[in-house]
């Protein structure tokens, strides 16, 4: 059941992403569900498995848009990486510990896209739009993170999403 | 060292990281430029249309409340303006006909906007991150599209088909990275440059311009008619800013686009465009 929610979450948030969120963008930018559910699962999943789900859910998002396959991947499965070392030395169960790892992870996650971009556009155009798109997304997804932290950690802890006990 | 070596997490750090930058390098490759990765599109295509529905639904009956004295003001000068447009419409008639008779009588042919098939499409749903600009339609293969055609809506042009399903097809927009679009000056027809994206879908930038344009502020640039992709004569944005290029050989300029990107919702996709195939060297 905990698989399996795990892999309906990706599914369900990239829906979200490509009509209601699209919708409703601030400045031009969306919020990144797929990101915030790899974070949660590097906070709260277990360590050794978050690079696999970053790179399972940053593929699917590739295999979706059918361009540049492996940015994403690549992208989420370090950014999943880096964020799992934290899982041993944070207070959790704090809210605000939820959102500043989804704000240092979407500036990661973004820092990573555009450099790895540099493969496929031969130069990026730096300019004004372009950081204040990455602000605005990280703004967006840090908000988000709030209500969804409570849920995912209660999930992880007390819910659907709790890991069963090795005996 | 050994240690290190024997742990199962390093390796699977390792093998996830192979396997990403080889998907990335053969994605770079250009070799799946073009090629369906439809299942996913197949898998949503339903939910999209699903859900553009009930939005779209849900917007127009809230708005009925909230915007009742408006609408109402609206209706009646729209009214107004049919009135005055019925009039104007019956002289363009007259020119048409004219028009017509005389191409025919110089045998003259010319690929025009007007003389395209159009077919109408809905937005289904839009690109879910923000580095790639595009839309999904609720048209596919099945309704004939194709791979290619390009996409306008009333106030200008909006992109092209990249990627086509039974049921769906994406639109890359021309706000993307990856877009280019050869454009002429509308007022004198004279001035060329190259239209490009660079995903913000509130401005545009033209490059190459020659430094001995008269282009301005204000001015509306079109699509060109050498052109590849894109039937020429097109709206594509108001001039915004011109600034010289460094080398002050070329001059750059901000376009506003024609079109509200973050606002469409019904485009026309150009069924009987057939781009022009430049001869292989």
């Amino acid at each position: 059941m905990r698989w399996l929610l795990h892999i309906l979450l990706p599914i369900l948030a990239i829906f979200l992403q490509s009509t209601f969120f699209s919708s409703y963008s601030i400045k031009g930018a969306v919020p990144d569900l797929l990101l915030l559910l790899v974070i949660f699962f590097s906070l709260l999943g277990p360590r050794k498995q978050a690079p696999l789900y970053g790179f399972c859910c940053g593929l699917f998002e590739d295999l979706y848009m059918g361009r540049f396959i492996g940015l994403n991947a690549i992208s989420k499965a370090i950014t999943a990486f880096l964020l799992s070392h934290l899982q041993q030395n944070v207070f959790k169960e704090n809210i605000l510990v939820g959102m500043m790892a989804v704000f240092i992870g979407t500036v990661l996650n973004s820092g990573m896209v555009l450099l790895l971009s540099l493969f496929k556009f031969n130069g990026i155009h730096w300019d004004d739009s372009l950081f204040m798109t990455i602000i605005f997304q990280t703004l967006y997804n840090a908000l988000l993170s709030g209500p969804l932290y409570i849920w995912y950690y209660n999930s992880s802890h007390y819910g659907v999403l709790r890991e069963t006990e090795v005996r | 060292m050994f240690k290190l070596l024997r742990s199962k997490f390093l390796w699977l750090i390792l093998l996830i990281l192979l396997s990403a930058v080889g998907l990335m390098i053969f994605g770079a490759s250009g070799y799946t430029e073009g090629k369906n990765f439809g299942p996913l599109q197949v898998v949503y295509a339903p939910l999209h249309r699903a859900a553009a529905g009930i939005t779209n639904g849900f917007n127009n009956f809230a708005s009925i409340f909230s915007n009742k004295k408006a609408l109402q003001a609206q209706v009646a000068q729209m009214q107004q303006q049919l009135d005055a447009l019925q009039m104007e419409n019956q002289s363009l008639k007259e020119y048409k006909s004219e028009a017509e008779r005389l191409q025919k009588l110089l045998a003259f042919r010319d690929t025009n906007i007007s003389t395209m098939q159009l077919q109408a499409a809905h937005v289904i749903a839009r690109s879910p991150n923000n580095w790639y600009k595009n839309v999904s339609i609720d048209r596919g293969s099945q309704d004939g599209m194709a791979k290619g055609m390009p996409v306008i809506c009333p106030e200008g042009l909006v992109g092209r088909v990249t990627y086509v399903t039974a049921h769906s097809a994406q639109v890359t927009l021309i706000t993307d990275r990856e877009i280019a679009v050869g454009a002429i000056l509308e007022k004198d027809r004279e001035t060329n440059g190259i239209v490009e994206g660079f995903g913000n879908n509130t401005e545009l930038r033209m490059q190459n311009i020659p430094f001995y344009s008269q282009i301005q502020v204000y001015d509306v640039i079109v699509t060109s008619d050498l052109s590849q992709t894109y039937p020429k004569g097109i709206p594509i944005g108001t001039v915004t800013e011109v600034v010289k290029e460094p080398g002050g050989l070329l001059l750059k300029a901000s376009l506003k686009p024609a079109v509200d990107f973050d606002r469409l919702e019904e485009v026309l996709v150009i069924m009987s465009y057939h781009p022009q195939q430049i001869p292989q060297q």
